[in-house]
């Protein structure tokens, strides 16, 4: 025994995680050759018979689709604002310290996901061939990013809190701006929406239908709980009506019978017409998560709050709805998360999201039987987006925990 | 019943209360209390003592009788509700400090908002009510990090905070630890000392004895016995307080 | 009124201060408002239609179809009426959910149970799929499933072999009994596989799609399940003994089936919903006969009307069978 060799701890650790029995080595071995075997073909793949040109060449038409060339610099502008808001609430929800406990300025995932994303913004402008200024943009934007991150998080502690509180306010009014921009009027040129597409019309029916359905959502959630029995049956009319119907005869009703349904005329442009679908139908899942958030509120809180004199939406507003949409958060955010998956439905209806675009691309003879380049591409994209949701959320949740529930006997 | 030597802050005549399933939990329960008196309710558990004192500041409604707090008549009035809410506080059994809320924030937010005080002063006030029940140190703390007297003590500060005329306890000290008992009452103790108006309901048997002005005994939804301490614990009038006494001392 | 808090007083409030007031108007504005909305958006229905000549009718039901279903299990062909042309797309639905129903559920246990394994390879393996699998869409996964890869299959002797199974670009060839009771496997004739069982590839593709999606999600509830099992439970069995895979089967799943059966309700009718999805891979599905049937009559209202009610009637099946499930779980647990 003494002569063993004394293993490192991570050795140690290798040891117990794949070889606690022979039966338990085989299966590691099997499934590392098994692994190996798969990431040898998919690398040899990626790197020989896999040509991306169809994602260099179309880089721009998946990004916005046909939004015209000389009316670009207008979503170059909400990028850069949008990378400026994400910097300092990233910074104020990770390195701010709270009354209650300190921070530190970088924690570790935070300087993994700074290298990631520089790395990221250093090789994809390069790896997609794009023009030597727009590389230089794309640079600034991480730039801008990084900084407003590193400026928040620097020097939150001496802004007065009142100026804290308005950062979450960028948001609505930064999604304004973002609709001025990216739509025109109040002195720039219209681009009407059948121009939009690509990644702009997914993220923007997204978060179109994101910002709306949360009022209408809470809303619901609120009537379902209602003692008064007509708010509360309609509410789960609808909630369960719409849950129970597949999203895309959804989207086929607001496609080919809203025009009957409204005056002649009155019907919105297809492209809001499924951004209104969306919304309506997300609604009906957020106010499932937002009522499994106010059940497991106490009725002893909203009881304290009216002993205080209170009103009932002062009570709502400031007791009862923080602690119910802090617990259906991580449940709203998979909501959301699904509602931005969601979206590649409207290729199903004729709309040129990110999807559509895809086939509209693959269409083209010259692009013939790259779909396995295209589609990779598109997850990787998705998936990054949603990971990137999901990280946001439980950062959020943590920053918003209040440490341990209360004992409540 | 006691003859009203001064301002009747509570009176509560013959008040019936049936639950939507048909319970009947109230049977003509009827209390007087005065300013700046003190009075515990006891009784046996589903007396109805809790649903009687929560009918006081409209937690609960009731199908009979009339309440009149601080010469406000009960209605259905909002109005009324909204004024006699905002005069009487309540300290709950569970504490029900607001969990997302610093210490601090919960005995600010309802004077802020309800008697639209401004930030700064209600902020002193708190801080000097805090001082008051023993936790100043604790005010930037949410209330999951504190034991459970300290919470009870927030909780007090906190009705304390919209400087109420009366104060209704429920059950104050029932859900904590035994060493935790003490620190609770020892604050009541200080506060019936003051000319505050308290009603309090628990089963603190020297409580009763030391602070009370008059103990009351619920059973089956009525008050039976009314009594001064000394003659309540040592010569009660009825067979029903002397079984009940017999069961907790 | 006997049930007021004081009837002396209760006659003074105003009406916009009485407790008893305020909810009753709430309801009926609300009520008001929903009815008014109501009405204008039939009244505009019924315009429109009128005018479009295409007022509520169902006699189109029995005109022939004039289309033809690539795959199906009822017999159809295009001189058939409408309603045989949405049965048969009914029918093509309930077979893609039954059989995506029970191989999700395999797929979905098995991974599931893999992210309780002591092995660590296995774990982070069967977290890696889940997490792969939820941050992607589904329609996404299935136009790769069909393009990328059954699209991509060869045909002929190139044909993947397996034993018992052949993968071709032209269908899914299974093993099966044939003539009786003489067990047939696929077989090349004049370079077309012939077996007694063929599935298309456009309903392979559905059904990998949905197997592999829904697999995901399922797996997450048998965690979630497993997860709410106290940790007293797995060192009781270790104290007494019992290997891992054991103490799973024998004593924590069936305390965890309390909590996994209601959420592979929910996770059930999605996959139910999703199936509508088949449009995308050329599967003839309900929602696909339905959007042809559209496009040949203009009859949105009453094809979406018998769209809508299919799907619903499809959930409130599977509630109900899960309902009875459940009840079975909760019975045992005494």
């Amino acid at each position: 025994m003494a002569n063993r060799p004394v293993l490192a701890p991570q050795l140690r650790r290798l040891r117990r995680e794949l070889f606690s029995s022979p039966g338990d080595g085989v299966l590691s071995i099997s499934l590392i050759v098994l692994i190996g075997l798969v990431a040898i073909g998919f690398l040899r793949w990626a790197f020989g018979q896999a040509s991306w040109a169809v994602i260099q060449v179309n880089s721009t038409l998946f990004a916005v689709g046909r939004y015209p060339i000389e009316q670009q610099w207008r979503l170059w502008l909400l990028t850069a604002l949008l990378a400026a808001a994400t910097g300092l609430s990233w910074g104020l929800l990770r390195a701010s310290p709270r009354p209650d406990r300190t921070g530190t300025l970088w924690p570790r995932h935070d300087r993994l996901a700074v290298v990631i994303l520089v790395l990221g913004a250093l090789w994809l402008p390069w790896a997609l061939r794009l023009a030597a200024l727009i590389q230089l943009r794309w640079w600034l934007v991480v730039a801008l990013l990084v900084g407003c991150r590193w400026a928040a998080g620097r020097f939150a502690a001496v802004l007065p809190s009142a100026l804290r509180r308005l950062v979450p306010l960028l948001w609505p009014a930064l999604y304004l701006l973002g609709m001025v921009l990216i739509s025109g009027g109040l002195g720039l040129v219209t681009v009407p929406p059948s121009e939009w597409g690509g990644l702009l019309l997914t993220l923007l029916a997204a978060s179109f239908a994101i910002l709306l359905c949360f009022p209408i959502g809470v809303m619901l959630a609120l009537g379902r709980r209602s003692d008064l029995p007509l708010l509360r049956w309609g509410s789960v009319l609808y909630i369960e009506f719409i849950r129970g119907a597949p999203l895309i005869t959804l989207l086929f009703l607001g496609q080919n019978i809203l025009g009957f349904l409204l005056p002649g005329g009155l019907a919105p442009e297809r492209i809001w017409r499924a951004a209104w679908v969306l919304t309506f139908f997300a609604a009906a899942y957020l106010a499932e998560s937002v009522r499994s958030g106010l059940s497991a509120v106490p009725p002893g809180q909203f009881e304290a709050a009216r002993s205080l004199g209170l009103s009932y939406g002062q009570t709502l507003q400031q007791v009862v709805l923080p602690q119910a949409l802090r617990v259906a958060l991580p449940a709203m955010v998979g909501q959301f998360i699904s509602l931005l998956q969601d979206t590649t439905l409207l290729s199903l209806i004729g709309l040129l999201d990110l999807l559509g675009t895809a086939r509209t691309v693959m269409a083209n003879p010259a692009f013939l039987g790259k779909s396995a380049e295209v589609y990779l591409t598109l997850a990787v994209l998705f998936w990054c987006c949603c990971a990137a949701l999901g990280l946001g959320s439980r950062a959020l949740e943590r920053r918003l925990d209040p440490h341990t529930i209360p004992s409540a006997t | 019943m006691s003859e009203s030597t001064s301002e009747t802050m509570i009176e509560a005549k013959e008040v019936q209360k049936w639950y939507p399933n048909g319970f009947h939990a109230l049977r003509g329960a009827s209390l007087q209390v005065n300013r700046g008196e003190v009075v515990v309710i006891m009784g046996p558990s589903g007396s109805g003592k809790s649903t009687f004192i929560r009918t006081f500041n409209a937690l609960e409604d009731f199908q009979q009788g009339s309440i009149t707090v601080d010469g406000i008549a009960l209605s259905n009035d909002l109005r009324h509700i909204d004024a006699i809410r905002r005069e009487v506080g309540m300290v709950f059994q569970q504490f029900n400090l607001f969990p997302h809320l610093t210490v601090l924030e919960n005995l600010t937010l309802a004077p802020v908002l309800v008697r639209k005080r401004p930030r700064a002063e209600v902020e002193r006030q708190a801080r000097a009510l805090l001082e008051r029940v023993g936790i100043a140190e604790q005010a930037a703390k949410y209330p999951g990090q504190l034991s459970g007297g300290q919470q009870q003590r927030v909780a007090i500060a906190r009705a304390l905070c919209m400087e109420p005329r009366i104060l209704l306890f429920d059950e104050p000290t029932s859900s904590l630890d035994p060493e935790m008992v003490r620190e609770v009452l020892e604050v009541m103790q200080d506060l019936a000392a003051d000319d505050i108006t308290m009603v309090v309901v628990t089963h603190e048997v020297r409580f009763a004895r030391q602070v009370a002005h008059r103990v009351v005994l619920m059973a089956d939804g009525e008050v039976v016995e009314t009594a001064d301490p000394e003659t309540f614990f040592t010569a009660p009038s009825h067979e029903r307080t002397r079984r009940f006494l017999e069961q907790i001392l | 009124m006997a049930d007021t808090i004081n009837a002396l007083s209760n006659e003074t409030i105003p009406w916009w201060r009485n407790r008893r007031v305020i909810p009753l108007l709430v309801q009926a504005v609300v009520a008001l408002v929903v009815l008014i909305m109501i009405a204008f958006l039939l009244g505009n229905l019924v315009r429109n239609l009128t005018a479009a000549g295409l007022l509520l009718s169902w006699r189109w039901l029995n005109q022939p179809a004039g289309f033809d279903i690539s795959e199906t299990v009822l017999p159809f062909n295009a001189g058939l009426p409408y309603w045989r042309a949405l049965l048969a797309g009914l029918v093509n639905t309930i077979r893609a959910v039954l059989v995506g129903l029970v191989g999700a559920t395999v797929l979905g246990t098995l991974a599931g149970m893999a992210s309780f394994s002591r092995n660590g390879l296995l774990r982070g393996i069967a977290r890696v799929y889940v997490e792969l699998i939820r941050n992607i869409p589904l329609l996404l996964q299935l136009v790769f499933w069909y393009f990328v890869v059954f699209l991509s299959l060869p045909n002929g002797t190139a044909a993947i072999q397996l034993p018992g199974l052949v993968l071709a670009k032209s269908g899914l060839y299974l093993a099966g009994f044939a003539d009786g009771l003489r067990w047939v496997g696929p077989q090349l004739v004049n370079d077309v596989w012939q077996a007694p069982l063929r599935l298309s590839v456009e309903f392979g593709a559905l059904l990998t799609g949905l197997i592999v999606y829904s697999g995901a999600f399922i797996a997450e509830v048998v965690r979630g399940g497993v997860a709410a099992v106290p940790k007293g439970q797995w060192e009781a069995a270790a104290s007494l003994g019992i290997s891992w895979i054991t103490t799973l089967r024998t004593i924590v799943l069936p305390q965890a089936l309390r909590v996994i059966v209601p959420g592979l309700n929910t996770q059930y009718i999605s996959l139910a919903k999703n199936s509508s999805l088949a449009v995308a891979v050329g599967y003839t599905d309900l929602y696909s006969v339905a959007e042809t049937t559209l496009n040949q009559t203009g009859r949105a209202v009453e094809v979406y009307l018998l769209l809508l009610s299919a799907y619903l009637v499809l959930d409130l099946f599977i509630s109900v069978l899960m309902n009875g499930v459940n009840h079975l779980v909760q019975i045992k647990e005494r």
